[in-house]
């Protein structure tokens, strides 16, 4: 049997919709000229919403955003790296120039209330998608604060767990068994082979999921330990760091593939789309993205809108992007390319039938979205901005310099 | 306004009082020159230096700085491991200077005293140009697909039976980041001394030789003090490169050789302005009293003009 959620399926139908999109887009060039549809030079004279945040949220092409919605995104990118994210919206003044912030969840129970976030206006009549999408998405943590204020609407999200070869751990390669986070700390097996990521934000908490999960550590919030919980995980990770259980610690989406594609690591905590670009390199399922027993880092990246902005003449605009980021022509990219789901997927598959996508391409769809449902019923929510984080970083360190 | 009654005066003076006032007004100009400079140098290093200084005593309390004083962000530097950041960075940095001093003066003398010819010296000039136009990046990942496990040394290795498993200790280790510094910091530490050997007359070697000295009388007398100027600018142009590396423990140490640079880049993330800051003013005290230790090593040598004396 055929399995939808292998990453290899995702590549073909990948490659497949590439093709086909190429032939769409010189289709669309064709007929541009003789029925007046957009062209390039039409999309320079469009209105421009300005966003700065993680390029992730990005489409791998706007177009079919400017030619549903007539208005052009222009993203300038930034790391996942919290503190410089916020401080370029605070000392920098970002707002002034940008419309857009778009980034993980922590972010808007700090910029919110403190008047850098502009609320968002549930009744603006361009956010037409806002009562359908679920609660589960747009009055999750991502886009509220503790308070229940809208500050976001959300764009993507998934549950990240860790990268393994089935091969070198004696699984199938189409195997959907539940694996535990002991592979990535405990396992004799796989001792000396595991990449761990470096940042104590991605990192320490899935630490202490397994942890808590074992039982060997009482931990409230996992994402947000304090300095007595954190100092626990700390040791553990310390003695674990000294029994040679990690290879290495990498610092960046590219390492995590380099580490996979050169089979230096048999496991590592990464980013989905890691797996994906080693299997494109190193053929079908050859590496697996794990699901998990304990749960998964859980993420969701949100729209906000600048506070300065909305004095500015372009609020329309601004909303018709958020309300596409909610909508099924971006839900069906997004999941097509990346893998990453987000609110109103039925709308993605929606979208998926209409536009004469492949009933494969079709069925990944609905198998994301499954995916996504599968994993979310698990533990636990991250943030990037945890209440401890000070303490956090400092027991980090100490596993760091060990 | 002094500096114009002294010009108005200057007019119908006679010419030994004409001199005198000259030199006072060259005088009261470079005063006033120097003032500038040193305030403008107070303003630009000094300032800054006092208020980093000063953020090291607050604290952070979820992203936000409390400008509330304490010794606990300093107590914090030690109860997490961060004092030995900084230590270790300051040995990881030294060993690669010296290091490169050992090989880099013989290659300077080499490359300035020896009877090669002018195109040859210019080819080898060139060569250590070129790294300052190339990525440090990827100049250093490169590295990775020599020295790791499946890399091109330890396939050799493996496949010519010298080992029967791949050498671990060559990738993600305090071994690997001295060795992708050194390359890197070559060019700074030779283009200096090069430079101060090549000023050297050469009749005072021959006349230290006629004199009969030995070569090595000859080397450490004459060469190594005139050579000192350029052995101070390139240990300090190797030094501070060294300090502030990033690309090379973050590429080959794997996360095992935590230095200064991604602690600060850690802390930076959680927004510990003070944290930095007191890490960067243990760093600044640590280095003047190294400079201080190099000033009084460099006086044996004689290197009067080096050493303010």
């Amino acid at each position: 049997m055929k399995d939808k959620l292998s990453t290899y399926s995702q590549e073909e139908l990948t490659r497949r919709s590439m093709l086909q999109g190429l032939a769409a887009v010189a289709g669309t060039m064709a007929v541009s000229g003789v029925a007046g549809m957009p062209s390039a030079a039409q999309a320079q004279d469009l209105p421009v919403v300005r966003a700065y945040g993680v390029p992730t949220a990005a489409l791998k092409d706007w177009a079919p955003m400017e030619a549903s919605i007539g208005v052009r995104c222009e993203l300038s990118g930034t790391s996942n790296d919290v503190g410089v994210f916020m401080r370029d919206i605070m000392a920098s003044n970002l707002g002034e120039t940008t419309d857009i912030f778009i980034f993980e969840s922590g972010t808007e129970d700090i910029l919110g209330p403190r008047g850098l976030y502009a609320e968002i206006d549930t009744q603006n009549p361009e956010l037409t998608l806002w009562e359908r999408t679920s609660d589960d998405w747009k009055r999750s943590d991502v886009v509220t604060d503790p308070a229940g204020t809208q500050w976001g609407v959300p764009v993507i999200g998934n549950a990240d767990s860790f990268g393994y070869f089935p091969a070198k751990l004696g699984l199938e390669p189409d195997s959907e068994e539940e694996l535990s986070w002991s592979l990535m700390f405990d396992d004799e097996g796989t001792r000396g082979r595991v990449a761990f990521g470096k940042g104590w934000a991605y990192s320490f908490p899935s630490a202490a999921l397994y942890l808590k999960s074992t039982g060997a550590a009482e931990i409230g919030n996992v994402a947000d330990m304090t300095g007595d919980e954190a100092k626990v995980v700390a040791d553990f990770l310390i003695e674990r760091k000294k029994a040679g259980q990690f290879r290495t610690l990498y610092g960046a989406f590219e390492e995590q593939i380099q580490l996979l594609t050169n089979k230096e690591v048999d496991v590592i905590n990464c980013w989905e789309p890691a797996v994906r670009e080693a299997n494109a390199v190193l053929g079908a399922d050859a590496t697996r993205y794990a699901y998990t027993k304990e749960g998964y880092f859980k993420w969701g990246h949100g729209a906000y809108v600048a506070k300065q902005a909305m004095d500015r003449d372009n609020v329309d605009n601004i909303y018709k992007v958020l309300n596409y980021f909610l909508s099924g022509e971006y839900r069906a990219l997004q999941a097509r390319d990346r893998g990453y789901a987000g609110p109103n997927m039925d709308l993605g598959v929606a979208y998926a039938e209409e536009n004469g996508w492949s009933e494969e391409e079709v069925a990944a769809l609905k198998a994301t979205e499954a995916k996504v449902a599968k994993k979310f019923a698990k533990p636990f929510v991250s943030t990037t901005t945890p209440q401890h984080s000070a303490d956090i970083e400092d027991q980090w360190q100490r596993f760091l310099n060990a | 306004m002094t500096m114009n009654i002294e010009m108005e005066n200057e007019a119908g003076a006679p010419e030994g009082k004409t001199i005198m006032k000259r030199s006072k007004i060259n005088l009261s100009f470079s005063q006033v020159a120097l003032g500038a400079i040193a305030l403008a140098w107070f303003v630009a290093v000094i300032v800054p230096l006092i208020i980093l200084f000063v953020f090291s005593f607050f604290t952070t309390e979820y992203f936000q700085t409390v400008y509330t004083p304490s010794l606990d962000t300093w107590t914090g530097l030690f109860a997490s491991g961060r004092f030995e950041v900084t230590l270790r960075t300051l040995r990881v940095a030294l060993t690669v200077t010296m290091i490169e001093l050992v090989v880099g003066f013989p290659f300077a003398l080499w490359l300035a005293k020896s009877d090669i010819g002018k195109t040859t010296r210019a080819i080898f000039l060139a060569l250590l140009t070129i790294p300052f136009f190339l990525d440090l990046s990827s100049r250093t990942i490169v590295w990775r697909a020599i020295l790791g496990q499946n890399g091109l040394i330890n396939t050799i290795l493996l496949s010519t039976g010298i080992t029967d498993a791949p050498v671990e200790w060559m990738l993600y280790s305090e071994f690997a980041v001295h060795f992708g510094m050194i390359p890197a910091l070559f060019p700074p530490m030779v283009l200096p001394i090069y430079m101060a050997i090549s000023l050297i007359d050469d009749s005072l070697i021959e006349a230290s030789n006629d004199l009969g000295a030995t070569p090595a009388q000859t080397f450490w007398r004459v060469i190594f003090p005139l050579a000192l100027p350029g052995v101070v600018a390139g240990f300090v142009f190797t030094l501070g490169p060294a300090l502030a590396a990033w690309v090379e423990p973050g590429m080959l140490g794997g996360g095992f050789v935590n230095l200064l640079s991604s602690s600060i880049e850690s802390a930076y993330t959680a927004l510990r302005y003070p944290v930095v800051a007191a890490l960067s003013t243990f760093v600044i005290a640590l280095l003047l009293l190294l400079l201080g230790a190099l000033l009084l090593v460099l006086r044996r040598f004689g290197a009067s003009g080096l050493t303010l004396r």
